[in-house]
């Protein structure tokens, strides 16, 4: 019985066999053309939709990568564009700078602001210029606008700057038109204004106000501001005069400090 | 038909390895060759007419590529399937080694077996460099499998890893 179970797995497998060795042997003939048309069948209805899906992977890892790319070089870009938008506003400043005319008797050093100081509004700086550049305490500072302040500190490679927005920083100015005296200095929350002008004083809005030269610290003639307004209060002896500073504190960058050319 | 589901889904494994993971799994050109594996693994827990027609078709899926190989290929893994599975009938099994031994040898005349088919140029050359590491290669996830097979890595032995 078990030889008859024995002959008959046998010869099941054995036509199994047989069957597929005659498909195998029909392949590898190319008989009809089979060999072709089963691979076409197998890699339509297998592989196909695999390579789509590698296919689409791939390209979503570079869309990816090349996002990643233009992202960078975008920022690079835009690092660049203000770099160059910063060094042509630099230009310009500086082209304005060139027929730049020193006071009588004082030679300028250039100087470039590191670092600046101040809760709402600067009140000091400091610039890359030092005792190696031969600047000293009480210098005046200026730019192209007017004047900016003194040198309070020095150290071989920097100095510090007390501009005038400083409360503590006293200038003695006169009108530019009638040669009227005052102190012009900065009040925390009035702005910059003229002190000890007299009521009786020849001012008006809009008139230029300059160093008088005055004081030892800074030079005659260095523009300060303009009146903004003017108030002549009653049964007092000085007018209350607002200025408009001629320097813009807030932008300062190209300084220049005023050293005194000894005969 | 149910039946056959898992082999649709075995080939699909296959054609799923040779198209996107066969690159990323091989080293210096050296790849695992799962087809073998899948034969002597069916050849092992199946029947032997199951073994016989699931390496047939596993040849034809391996082969599709290549028109002209596909019959050579269809018959060497149809004998894969048919030898793996006499052998298991006479030999003990029992054993991780023999059974690792049987998938290396299977490989190794599968792989000699390709270099003739594809008729390859250096022909002993390319049986140390290819053939030889490919059945190395090939070892590791039938280890593996067999390991897992036998409850020796269980899904607690592999969280404990980490």
């Amino acid at each position: 019985m078990s030889l008859v179970s024995s002959l008959l797995t046998r010869g099941r497998r054995n036509v199994h066999l047989a069957l597929c060795v005659v498909l195998a042997v029909l392949l590898i003939a190319g008989t009809f053309n089979l060999h072709n048309r089963v691979s076409q069948a197998i890699v339509s209805a297998t592989y196909q939709p695999f390579f789509l899906i590698k296919t689409s992977v791939s390209e979503l890892v570079r869309s990816v990568d090349e996002r990643d790319e233009l992202r960078q070089a975008l920022v690079d870009a835009s690092v660049r564009l203000s770099m160059l938008e910063e060094a042509a506003r630099e230009s310009e400043r500086l082209r304005s700078v060139l027929g730049f005319e020193p006071a009588v008797g004082f030679q300028i050093v250039p100087a470039r602001v590191v670092a600046v100081y101040g809760y709402e509004l600067p009140v000091s700086a400091v610039i890359n210029c030092g005792e190696n550049d031969s600047v000293a305490v009480d210098q005046p500072i200026i730019n192209r606008d007017g004047l900016v302040g003194r040198v309070v500190s020095v150290t071989p490679g920097f100095a510090t700057i007390q501009l005038l927005t400083d409360p503590q920083n006293r200038v003695a100015a006169r009108i530019d038109e009638s040669r009227e005296m005052g102190i012009v200095r900065y009040q925390t929350g009035e702005g910059m204004v003229l002190d000890n002008f007299p009521v009786q004083g020849n001012i008006k809005i809009g008139d230029g106000i300059l160093s008088s030269g005055l004081g030892g610290v800074y030079p005659a003639g260095l523009r300060v501001g303009t009146v903004e307004g003017v108030e002549r209060p009653e049964k007092q002896p000085f007018c209350r005069v607002t200025l408009n500073p001629a320097v813009n504190f807030h932008n300062i960058e190209e300084l220049f400090v005023l050293r005194s050319v000894k005969p | 038909m149910i039946r056959l589901i898992p082999y649709i889904l075995y080939l699909l494994l296959l054609v799923m390895h040779r198209v996107i993971f066969k690159d990323l799994t091989s080293i210096a050109g050296v790849s695992i060759s799962l087809s073998v594996l899948l034969v002597v693994l069916v050849a092992i827990y199946k029947t032997e007419i199951t073994a016989l027609w699931f390496g047939f078709f596993v040849g034809l899926v391996l082969g599709a590529g290549t028109p002209e190989q596909v019959g050579w290929y269809a018959l060497t893994l149809t004998l894969i399937g048919i030898i793996s599975y006499q052998m298991r009938e006479r030999l003990n099994l029992d054993s991780l080694k023999a059974r690792l031994l049987m998938v290396a040898g299977a490989c190794l005349l599968f792989n000699l077996g390709s270099l003739l088919i594809l008729r390859t140029d250096a022909f002993w050359y390319r049986s140390v460099t290819v053939a030889l590491p490919g059945t190395i290669y090939t070892m590791i996830p039938a280890w593996l499998f067999f390991l897992f097979k036998e409850g020796k890595i269980t899904k607690e032995n592999f969280r404990s890893i980490f």
